[in-house]
């Protein structure tokens, strides 16, 4: 693989948008303001999310894998997605018992599933790294120069769950422009295609997860109000319900192990079946019976519909439990949309019918809509875009919290807050010349931290030997518009700001994927540097194009000799981007950051000035320079706020 | 103090908030300062942005939350606010609020919905009460009866959060 070669500097980079699905993977992109789906030179753009390793090690991805999980179960891994940010003794690791799991040899391995293929130790970041840079290479034979992803993730997911699926994009090689939603994604591709305001369901039903995202459109903002989903329940739950009563009918008792083979044999017939029944009120069934032979089953489609009825029924408890967080009736809504392979199945129409009290909006492919929107997405974050005034406002979907005395949560951040976001804690020291915290995240709605997903273990250290309840710290979590979630600490008797030591319960250190891609890539080092030089630049490019827009527009509020240090400092990346020395362009670019910032606080207010339409301009200017910048405004509201909220904790 | 939600949102600070104003503001500045506005920009730009549409979704939740919105009233007014500065709850509101809170207990255990949407309402409506008088005490800049109420208003709405916490197990 020779990553200048792709690296083209005459063709413009271009966004694209990926839906990374458990079942099936789609890419997109936008041409002339539509979104469209990429195809392969066959024409096929649905990629079934497998990846079957061969006896070299080599990956082979999609269709072809497919046709080999059948036959060669051991080296090829299906649905990776459920296995994402999932540690080792998670119980959806114990329930997918047909691959080889390596046990942890220590703490730090336990973080993140690992499964031996071919004597390969592999993680499920890595398997859907295989999957992302297949369809980076969909992407790049279409449009020779991919300039960055935005990739969809279930609303439901964790912070684990995203932080693993971003650190997959680092190891294919993709710039991750904004990890969004599905639903959300949805609803923008439907938002910018019909135009119109009002309160929306998105009924998101995949092949191994759920969600429901409420949300209102408003000129061209989506608000999510309240989302829920349910991260283990999809059309894979439906095909396994199906396929208990085939296994029967072809002899197998009920609660006795059957051979792997037999059992994927009763899955894809279940799935064709399920397939089959959408069209057709019965199907006919040709499959081995146990001990020899053959056995013809008779399906309808009422027996399907009485097997999946439980399944779907736990879609519904969700959708009321969003509907109540979003302080809606269901009667309120203007819409509902239907996304999701799994909503092909009339039942499930019938049942959102039902219990939303209104038809479901279905004109899109539910299958390629995530994509598209995705992809829309991404033309915007590029700039690339023209609609300027779309906006997702996105929640957190599931609360934060710290385990405090006994194992209960506090929590700090309840769900459906809008992100990004951020919330202080202060704590004391509860022994003389105590000189450290031990502190727990979690994330969840229970109420006990156990039964939590833990997050993050750390230590603050270094906090100044004082007597019990002297020591005051101040912790501030902050969650990104990616739903991710970073923690800073500060002492305040001394205002020693910590640079706090988080240990992730789950997943990847940045030094282990940095590993993983030195391992990737063919000559380690070499190509690493390359990549780095190609990323560098990259940002380079997006600096000085930054920069000339704004000098173009906010010129006036430059302040005495500060055009004169930018223009130098571009200058001067400009000259290093010729180089060959990443470190160079990296501290250049450094310089120009440097050197916009104080000007960059002036546009930011001038922005804000004129979003606060009918109110004076000159007054908020005003009163934005006695804000004396950002920086101290942040210190000060920090300061106000922990006076005011001093509390104990453990 | 300059990170007033109030300021920070450019509303007038009033305890009787117009709900629909709040919600287009914050949408007119999450417009103005959302980190998708910025990924194009320098890094330290970008940070930037997050760390102020951090500090207004901040903001407009603290806006929308009664408690909160009456604490950073309190505070605009130099009154100090939080539970271990503010004075003991009165003994006849506690006595209530724990009998209350023992029926609430007896009509959860007994799944008794129709006790439960009683006990619920009741509160509810005082919850108003409370809230109008407040509205009242800051107009009329009676400080010295809002730190009562916000108290009172603390332990109304813990009450309710049990009560939502039970509804929600209905759902299923």
């Amino acid at each position: 693989m020779d990553l200048l070669e792709i690296f083209d500097p005459k063709a413009p980079p271009r966004p694209i948008g990926i839906d990374l699905g458990t079942t099936n993977s789609i890419v997109a992109r936008v041409r002339e303001e539509t979104p469209e789906v990429i195809a392969d030179c066959n024409g096929a753009w649905l990629v079934p999310s497998a990846v079957h390793y061969e006896r070299g090690g080599q990956a082979i991805v999609g269709t072809q894998a497919l046709g080999l999980a059948a036959i060669d179960p051991e080296h090829t891994i299906v649905s990776v997605k459920r296995l994402m940010g999932r540690g080792a003794d998670d119980a959806e690791t114990k329930r997918l018992g047909t691959y080889e799991f390596v046990a942890p040899e220590n703490e730090a391995d336990a973080r993140t599933v690992r499964f031996r293929v071919r004597g390969r130790v592999l993680t499920p970041i890595e398997v859907s790294a295989e999957i992302l840079r297949t369809l980076k290479k969909m992407a790049e034979d279409e449009l020779s120069r991919v300039g960055g992803a935005v990739i969809t993730v279930p609303a439901y997911f964790d912070d684990a769950q995203r932080q693993a699926t971003k650190d997959a994009a680092k190891l294919a090689g993709l710039e991750v422009l904004r990890l969004i939603n599905e639903p959300t994604a949805a609803a923008l591709a439907y938002g910018l295609e019909k135009k119109q305001n009002g309160l929306f369901a998105v009924y998101d039903l995949g092949g191994g997860t759920f969600d429901v995202t409420i949300l209102r459109l408003d000129d061209g903002v989506f608000e999510v109000k309240s989302t829920g989903g349910d991260s283990q329940l999809g059309g894979d739950d439906m095909d396994r319900a199906v396929a208990e009563k085939l296994l029967e009918a072809m002899g197998a008792r009920k609660g006795e192990p059957v051979a792997r083979e037999l059992t994927r044999t009763a899955l894809d017939a279940a799935r064709r079946a399920k397939h089959a029944l959408t069209d057709t009120d019965v199907v006919e069934l040709e499959l081995p019976k146990l001990g020899g032979g053959d056995v013809t089953v008779r399906l309808g489609r009422d027996e399907l519909e009485a097997l999946i009825a439980p399944i779907v029924a736990r879609t519904g408890l969700v959708c009321r439990r969003a509907l109540r967080d979003a302080g809606l009736a269901p009667t309120e809504l203007d819409g509902v949309i239907l996304v999701g392979g799994s909503t092909r199945v009339p039942y499930v129409r019938r049942y959102v019918e039902e219990l939303f009290g209104k038809a479901p909006l279905c004109d899109l492919d539910p299958e390629k809509v995530v994509a598209l929107g995705a992809a829309l997405q991404a033309n915007l974050l590029a700039g690339t875009g023209s609609a300027d005034e779309v906006l997702l406002l996105d929640v957190l979907p599931l609360s934060l919290g710290l385990e405090t005395m006994g194992g209960v949560v506090e929590k700090i951040l309840p769900r459906n807050t809008t992100i990004p976001t951020g919330a202080r804690q202060t704590f004391t020291t509860y022994a003389d010349k105590q000189t450290g915290f031990d502190l727990h995240v979690v994330q969840g709605e229970r109420e006990l931290a156990e039964q939590c997903r833990s997050l993050a273990r750390f230590t603050l250290k270094g906090v100044p030997p004082m007597p019990a309840g002297m020591a005051r710290l101040e912790v501030s979590f902050s969650v990104d518009a990616d739903g991710l979630l970073s923690v800073k600490a500060k002492e305040l008797t001394t205002g020693i700001e910590q640079v706090v030591e988080v240990k992730p319960s789950y997943g990847l250190s940045d030094e282990q994927v940095e590993e993983m891609l030195m391992d990737a890539l063919d000559h380690g080092e070499d190509d690493l540097l390359a990549r780095r030089l190609v990323e560098e630049r990259v940002e380079a490019e997006r600096v000085l194009h930054a920069t000339k827009k704004a000098l173009e527009v906010d010129a006036d509020l430059l302040a005495e000799g500060e055009r004169e240090n930018i223009e130098r400092a571009s200058r001067e990346l400009t000259e290093a981007m010729a180089g060959k020395a990443p470190a160079v362009i990296h501290a250049r670019i450094e310089l120009l950051d440097h050197a916009t910032k104080a000007w960059a606080g002036r546009r930011m207010d001038r922005a804000v000035a004129k979003a606060i339409a009918g109110k004076n301009v000159d007054d908020v200017e005003g009163e934005v320079a006695r804000a004396k910048g950002v920086e101290t405004h942040l210190e000060e509201h920090a300061r106000g706020r922990s006076g005011a909220a001093a509390r104990g904790g453990e | 103090m300059s990170a007033d939600p109030f300021t920070l949102l450019g509303l007038e600070p009033r305890f009787e908030l117009d709900a629909a104003a709040l919600e287009q503001r914050h949408r007119e500045l999450s417009r103005a300062l959302h980190p998708d506005k910025y990924a194009q920009a320098p890094a330290a730009e970008r940070r930037m942005a997050l760390s102020r549409a951090i500090e207004v979704n901040e903001a407009a939740r603290a806006l929308r939350d009664p408690v909160k919105r009456a604490e950073a009233l309190a505070r605009r007014a130099g009154i100090a606010v939080g539970e271990t500065v503010e004075p003991k709850p009165p003994g006849a509101l506690l006595m209530e609020m724990m009998e209350s809170r023992e029926a609430l207990a007896e009509a959860t255990a007994a799944r008794d919905v129709a006790a439960v949407t009683k006990l619920g309402d009741g509160v509810r409506a005082r919850q108003r009460r409370v809230e109008a008088e407040l509205a009242t005490a800051f107009e009329g800049g009676e400080a010295s009866r809002v730190l009562p109420l916000l108290g009172e208003l603390r332990y109304l709405r813990r009450f309710l959060e049990e009560v939502d916490a039970f509804e929600e197990t209905l759902l299923g």
